[in-house]
Formats: C-alpha cells, sequence, structure tokens
C-alpha cells in the first residue's frame, strides 16, 4: 500500500499510489525537535520562499508559473506533532493525464519545487530584507488574528497553561514577539541548517508508481551537503501542575475549555480504547455531552471532546452562557464519571466504534486525507496503517474504555467570558 | 435513467425525475469506499414569504434554518443515534438560497439511504421541542454576534441591498426565533419540501437504480401542493450605505468590500455570469494580478486577502474581504484598477493562462466527494448541468470580462465594512 524507499541518507520517500485521483498531493517536511527559540523561524522560513526565487522572481511569476501548470498550488506547510515541528512545503497538481495536448505536470512541477527550495533570492548573501520584513508582518497578523475565532483561540491557550513545561505548549506558528526578533540574518542561517540537518519526510499520493515518483523528487535533495541526525523519540506529556484560568472578554457567548492529562498515547497499546472512550465522551452527535448538555439541557449549542494522542490529553471544549459555568462543568465530570463507572450502553459503544471505522475506512478515499493519516502516523511513531486501526477499534470493549476513562486526571480549565 | 458522459473529465452521471417531481442526480465513483448523498430543497433564509395554495405566509427570520435543526426529530426516535448504529455521520446546512441535509458512509448505504429521506419528509415538531431549539439557536446566534467575519459579511449586505431578503440573517434574530411554532415549521415544510421541490444527489459506489427503487419507495407519490414566492426583488444599482463600522474582539481591522451586480438569469446564463464574475475577479485582483502583487508587496494586504463571485436567488456580488491596516487603501486601489484593465484592456495570452488555471482548480476539486456533491446541487437549481463546466470557460471572452468590470466596479456600486479591534 506504502511504500517506503530511503532517498538519501535522512530524506524519507512514502508513496502510495492511486489511480482513482485526479490531482496528486504531496508534502515535503523538514522535521525539527519543537523548541521555543526555533517555532517562530521554522514558521517563517517557507513564507520566504514563497516570496520569489531565481527562476520566479516574484509572487506573480509564481502564479503564473502555477497557472500554466494547471492551476498547481504549492503552499507553506508548518506542522505541531507531539514533540516536533516540521516545515516545509505542501505541493498538490492535476495528474498528467488530465493536461490538454499532452502536457507535462509533474516533472515541470517538481523542477519549481525545488527552485522554490534551494535557490532562494539573495542579498548580500541572506534572504531579501524586503521579503522578509513583509513575511514578518503577515505571520505576525496570522498569530494575532487567532483572536478572531474565540473557540480555537480558548482552546490554545488552555493548551499553552496545560502545557508550560512540556514542548507540546509550544504554539505552531511561535510567538510575536520571536517573529519580531527575526532577521535576514538569522532566518537564513536557520534555513541553511533546517536543510543540512532535519530529517526529511516527503509523502506522495496520486496515479504516478513510486519509481517515477523517486526518480522524479531525488533531485530536490541531491545538491545538499546533508548532515542529518535522528531526533529523539516523542514523550507522553508531563503536568505542571494545572490550575484554573479565566479571562475575561468582550464576547457574547462564553467558552469553556477543559484539559485531561491520561498516560495512554497513540503509541501505547490501550490507544484505541482510549479513542472510543472520547468517542462516546464527545465525538459526532450521539456522544454522551451532546446528548445531555445540547440536547437535553439545551445548555449550549457546541460541544465535544478530542483527543490528542500523540500527547495524552483529552480536551472538552463548549460555547455557553456564562451564568451556566458551574452547572454545565458538573455535567462534564458527570458524563466523564457516568463512563468510568462502565455506564455505556450497547449503541453507544458500537455507535462509537462505527463512527471511528467508518472515518478509518474513507481515509483512502482523498489525496489529503491520506497524506495526513500516514503521515501523521510516522511522525508520531504510531507506525499504524488503516488496516491494524480498524482491527484495533473493532476489539475495544466496554470494560476497556472504563479504564481508560479512569486515567483521566482534569489538569487545566481555561474559561472565556463577558465582563458582567 | 438518462446516463450522460463527459469523457474530458473522465465522469459520468445518472438523471432521472421520479413521478413525484424528485429530482435524482447519481456521480459513479466506482473502487471508493466512501458513499455521500444529499437531499436538498430549493428552499432557504431568504424564502420568509410565499403563498401556498392561495394562502400567503409571512413567516419569522430564521425559520429555514430553525426547520433544519428540527428535522432531525421522528417521533420517539432518535435519528442520529440510528445513523451511528449505521457508522454513517448525518449533518445539515442552510444557506441563503438551500437548505441541505446529508450524510456520508462506508457500509451500510441503503438504510442510511431510507432514513435520510425519511426524516426529511416527516414532519414533527411539538411546542416542547421547539422552546428546547429556541435555547440552542440563541447560543448559535451568540456564537454567530462574536464571528467578526459572518458580522462583517452580514452589514455588508445590509449596506448594498435595500430589498432582496439576503439583509436578513440565516439565523434569524433571538426574537424572530421566539416566533416561531410547530405550526409554522409545518407550513414551511409543507410549501417547501415537497419531492418537487427537491434533488437527491449521491456520489459513490453505488447502483443508480437502487438509489431511484429507494427514494420512489421512500416518499410521497404525488406533490400537489401549489406554492409560488418572490424570486426578483427590483433593486436599483446603487448602495444605501457606502461604509459602515464596527468594533470587535479582533487583532487587526477586517474588512468587506461589495460591488453590487444585476442578478444573473436561469440556466446557462447565470453559470455564464458567475464564470465571468470569476474571471473578472481573477483579472482585477487574482494571485497573479498587477494590483495583487502591489498591494501585498506593500503589505496593504496579506495571506487573508480574497474575493469572488456570489450569487444567491435574486442578486450577484463582486466581493474582496481580508485583513488591512489600510481598508480604504485597498478600495481606491481596486477601483483605480478596473480603470485602468478596461482603458488598457488584458493580453489573451494571460487571459487563457487564468482559464487554464480555473478549470484545473475546478478537475481537482471533482477528487472531493463533498464539493461535487453540493455544486451538481446548486448548478441543478441554476437550471445547468455541473460538468458542462469546461465548455463555458473555453467559450468566455476577454470583452465579457471588460464589460463586467466597467459595470460593475465603480463608486456608486460599491460599499464597505470594517470591523476595527476595540478601543481603536
Amino acid at each position: 500500500m506504502i511504500k517506503t524507499i530511503t532517498l538519501l541518507p535522512g530524506v524519507t520517500l512514502r508513496c502510495f499510489q492511486d489511480k482513482r485521483f485526479k490531482h496528486a498531493f504531496m508534502s515535503l517536511q523538514f522535521v525539527r525537535e519543537a523548541v521555543a527559540e526555533e517555532a517562530a523561524l521554522n514558521a517563517l522560513i517557507p513564507a520566504i520562499l514563497l516570496r520569489g526565487c531565481e527562476d520566479a522572481r516574484d509572487l506573480r511569476d509564481i502564479t503564473l508559473r502555477l497557472d500554466d501548470l494547471y492551476g498547481a498550488s504549492v503552499g507553506a506547510l508548518v506542522r505541531r506533532i507531539g514533540d516536533y515541528q516540521t516545515t516545509g512545503f505542501s505541493v498538490s497538481f492535476i495528474d498528467d493525464a488530465f493536461a490538454l495536448d499532452g502536457d507535462a505536470i509533474f516533472g515541470p512541477m517538481m523542477d519549481f519545487v525545488k527552485s522554490l527550495l534551494l535557490k532562494p533570492l539573495l542579498e548580500n548573501g541572506v534572504f531579501r530584507a524586503d521579503f522578509v520584513e513583509g513575511e514578518k508582518k503577515n505571520l505576525i497578523a496570522t498569530i494575532e488574528s487567532q483572536l478572531n475565532n474565540k473557540r480555537a483561540y480558548t482552546m490554545s491557550k488552555l493548551l499553552k497553561k496545560m502545557c508550560a513545561k512540556d514542548p507540546f505548549g509550544l504554539p505552531r506558528l511561535g510567538e510575536t514577539e520571536q517573529v519580531a526578533a527575526i532577521t535576514p540574518e538569522s532566518a537564513y542561517a536557520h534555513y541553511e541548517k533546517v536543510l543540512a540537518e532535519s530529517p526529511v519526510e516527503v509523502f506522495y499520493v496520486g496515479a504516478a508508481d513510486p519509481e517515477t515518483v523517486a526518480q522524479t523528487v531525488t533531485p530536490l535533495f541531491a545538491d545538499l551537503t546533508r548532515n542529518a541526525a535522528d531526533l529523539p523519540a516523542q514523550t507522553a506529556f508531563v503536568t505542571c501542575g494545572g490550575g484554573e484560568f479565566t479571562e475575561i472578554m468582550d464576547v457574547s457567548q462564553a467558552k469553556l475549555a477543559m484539559g485531561f492529562a491520561t498516560p495512554i498515547t497513540l503509541r501505547d497499546p490501550r490507544f484505541a480504547a482510549m479513542q472510543v472512550c472520547n468517542t462516546i465522551l464527545g465525538g459526532g452527535m450521539t456522544c454522551k455531552l451532546f446528548m445531555n448538555i445540547r440536547e437535553k439541557m439545551s445548555l449550549c449549542y457546541d460541544i465535544g471532546s478530542g483527543y490528542y494522542g500523540s500527547k495524552g490529553i483529552v480536551t472538552v471544549s463548549a460555547g455557553i452562557d456564562q451564568s451556566k459555568e458551574t452547572v454545565v462543568r458538573q455535567e462534564i465530570m458527570r458524563q466523564l464519571d457516568a463512563i468510568c463507572q462502565g455506564d455505556i450502553t450497547e449503541e453507544e459503544l458500537e455507535g462509537a466504534k462505527q463512527w471511528l471505522q467508518s472515518g478509518l475506512r474513507s481515509t483512502h478515499d482523498s489525496p489529503g486525507a491520506i497524506e495526513g493519516y500516514y503521515s501523521n502516523s510516522c511522525i508520531n511513531g504510531f507506525h499504524m496503517t488503516v488496516a491494524r486501526h480498524q482491527q484495533a477499534i473493532a476489539a475495544v470493549t466496554a470494560e476497556q474504555v472504563a479504564q481508560a476513562a479512569k486515567t483521566l486526571t482534569l489538569d487545566t480549565v481555561y474559561f472565556v467570558k463577558g465582563a458582567q | 435513467m438518462e446516463k450522460r458522459i463527459y469523457p474530458n473529465l473522465n465522469e459520468q452521471i445518472f438523471w432521472d425525475r421520479l413521478p413525484n417531481g424528485l429530482q435524482i442526480a447519481v456521480v459513479p465513483r466506482p473502487g471508493f469506499s466512501k458513499k455521500l448523498a444529499y437531499f436538498v430543497t430549493d428552499y432557504g433564509a431568504i424564502h420568509t414569504e410565499f403563498t401556498m395554495d392561495g394562502v400567503p405566509y409571512k413567516t419569522p427570520a430564521g425559520v429555514a434554518h430553525f426547520l433544519e435543526h428540527k428535522m432531525f426529530d421522528l417521533p420517539g426516535r432518535d435519528v442520529s443515534a440510528e445513523f451511528a448504529a449505521y457508522g454513517a455521520t448525518p449533518n445539515a446546512f442552510t444557506g441563503y438560497d438551500l437548505t441541505a441535509y446529508y450524510f456520508s458512509c462506508t457500509d451500510n448505504f441503503d438504510p442510511c439511504l431510507r432514513l435520510l429521506l425519511e426524516f426529511v419528509s416527516t414532519p414533527y415538531f411539538t411546542d416542547e421541542s421547539v422552546a428546547k431549539e429556541q435555547g440552542i439557536i440563541g447560543q448559535e446566534i451568540g456564537m454567530n454576534e462574536d464571528n467578526p467575519d459572518t458580522r462583517s459579511f452580514e452589514m455588508l449586505v445590509e449596506g448594498i441591498y435595500r430589498h432582496h431578503p439576503i439583509t436578513v440573517p440565516i439565523l434569524g434574530s433571538r426574537e424572530s426565533i421566539a416566533q416561531i411554532t410547530p405550526a409554522v415549521l409545518n407550513a414551511c415544510h409543507k410549501a417547501f419540501y415537497r419531492p418537487g421541490n427537491m434533488l437527491l444527489c449521491v456520489v459513490g459506489d453505488v447502483d443508480p437504480e437502487t438509489v431511484r427503487a429507494i427514494a420512489l419507495k421512500a416518499l410521497p407519490s404525488t406533490d400537489d401542493t401549489a406554492v409560488t414566492r418572490q424570486e426578483q426583488w427590483l433593486e436599483e444599482m446603487t448602495c444605501p450605505e457606502d461604509f459602515q463600522n464596527a468594533n470587535m474582539e479582533v487583532a487587526m481591522p477586517m474588512f468587506h468590500i461589495g460591488f453590487k451586480s444585476e442578478c444573473p438569469e436561469k440556466g446557462e446564463a447565470a453559470v455564464r455570469a458567475e464564470v465571468v464574475g470569476d474571471l473578472a475577479a481573477e483579472v482585477l485582483f487574482g494571485e497573479s494580478s498587477a494590483l495583487y502583487l502591489r498591494l501585498y508587496e506593500e503589505g496593504i494586504i496579506d495571506g487573508s486577502f480574497g474575493g469572488g463571485f456570489e450569487t444567491v436567488d435574486g442578486m450577484a456580488l463582486l466581493t474582496l474581504s481580508g485583513d488591512s491596516d489600510y481598508p480604504e487603501k485597498v478600495r481606491q486601489a481596486v477601483l483605480e484598477e478596473a480603470k485602468r484593465i478596461v482603458k488598457d484592456g488584458v493580453e489573451e495570452a494571460a487571459f487563457l493562462r487564468m482559464k487554464r488555471s480555473a478549470l484545473g482548480r475546478r478537475i481537482r476539486d471533482l477528487d472531493s466527494f463533498d464539493a461535487t456533491a453540493f455544486r451538481v446541487c446548486a448548478y441543478y437549481f441554476s437550471g445547468f448541468d455541473y460538468f458542462d463546466f469546461p465548455r463555458i470557460y473555453r467559450d468566455v471572452t476577454v470583452p465579457e470580462i471588460l464589460e463586467f468590470l466597467q459595470r460593475v466596479v465603480t463608486e456608486q456600486r460599491c460599499s464597505m465594512t470594517v470591523i476595527s479591534p476595540k478601543g481603536a
């Protein structure tokens, strides 16, 4: 299914050939250990590279090239995966078969990506100052505009507080002050370090066969002087003591976020029980939180839970009337306690398993979902396949779900509410 | 069923209309696990006034969306749990001019489809369940009030339209939804959830004849309700407000700019108008345009900038939006650039490249089940076969683009809203 090819030392190609798709999707990720000093640099570098290269000297030239390649796209890709942060590009383009008059797309697209990655426009031996300053301003705007989505904002504040001593709390794009401090020199020095030292993960989903993909992608990295070292293994969550935090803001609706710790990560054999547990608690429209707090008690519009399996964290979030904070919190704890007590109906268990299975089965139906699942799985140290994952879910019992729920301890609460 | 083949797209689609008026479209996807069904009514937030069997109705704002929430209730049953038992996820959304119910699954497609058709066609509303939903939707309204993007767009259309009902928010208000009763919901359901007002679109590895047979059995066999509603609103091509401002909890100013356009007719003319509007947006401020490059390099716009041509029954609008410390500069620059392009023209080669790019993006989107199903439905209600889009792209000419820019991108058709940070 997935063919893994080591293109060069430290450069891994994972190839998922599938002729059903009309387009190919690729990710090129340089994998870094997440550290506070680097987060903003890793986020900024792809944005600088996408401003211009020797073969396409400004944004307009870049877009014209992509237009010629039938609306192909290349975007900055920055992910936080457990203890790691990745930086690079995502690339997508239609299959050669759909081009007019036998035009080739894949080959020319890789030539262009190589140019963007390795031939940036320089002045005085470093990145152009206007590109760096412009993209710093954009990155700061992106970081600060997270405030606009109050639910995501509350969740990111929760994780930051909860993971004050864990790299998982580092924001994906870094902090405003760190972005502001970047210079063309510091950005370029970091870029060279990333190219030389980082393990590289290349993922391809599309109609081409793995040998063709390997041949077409290898030239991207062939000229690099590489000295890649292995990264330390992913680790489980370490609490800093937790706590309760309230922020006052001018909002109509309050946002509640609760963070629970568990020793069960995706690398633990009990991961499937924890996924089912999370789904029974707060996944989809038949979970305990939705059925009770929304449908029975009309206390909210949206409520749900999430399992961050790379770390071992479960979060619950809800948009509520701020006067109802106490009753909502009590009810959330009551529903979790019910799972611990084994109060799980056959319908709940089977419904949750079916829900997870259905998501897993349709993973193979979209290039983006395939890339997301397998690439994250490899980088996480999960090394799972959809088929094995399905077996693991199918085998979960209600007793195992209750045991998994008992490992959850409330660690941190973050509440955003209005002034009155 | 009628099978149409589109060799250039490697696609086919099966069409049929049942005796009760229901339109069916099946897009086969051999070899895929996922199956997606959309059951859509040609009824949305703007359709608050109508006449049914000779009786006029004026319904509260937000009723289409309220109805969407309440359709998931069946007497003594839990629809979501029944879907969950099949491993499927149902969902729904309400737009300005349509409401869609859908599910995706990998197994148990046939019972899921029966359940979808059953719950959407079965009205069941009680005083108690309506009161409960008023609490839930009240929270949803609160959430929307805190969403600057929604707020900015709603202000924009208020600034552009005098008569068109798009000025009424999809969710309505706490006051308007308080007026909703089971009787109101029953009337709206009877008027618009008739088979003749609906489309069933399925994407996936399914047998089209089975879809047809299930629909035939699950839905009423006749549809004899007569409903009329307003389709056109007389709008002058000027805006009641050219500028509006509000303060919210945002990090930097956010703007929406709209240019009012004539409402296109139905059918191919509508789709052609949409493609012309889209390509005109691309020429004027798309990522390969001179204007985009200049504003981006000067730091006036950033990656959040974007826009396009939007159509809703009875209206059409060219919009741009994004975050910027200088929204007025954006507005001025767009107006000036449109004049320049109209004067200097567009090079044929550049135009071809843009068409190719737009076409490539649409082809990529065909790999998405949801995008495919949604477009097939939306275009059907506009009276057009979606998979014919490559032909429209090929046929559109530069003079059409220039005529659009000259007519639409003018000061008197322009309105702008800005959401500024608190305390600014």
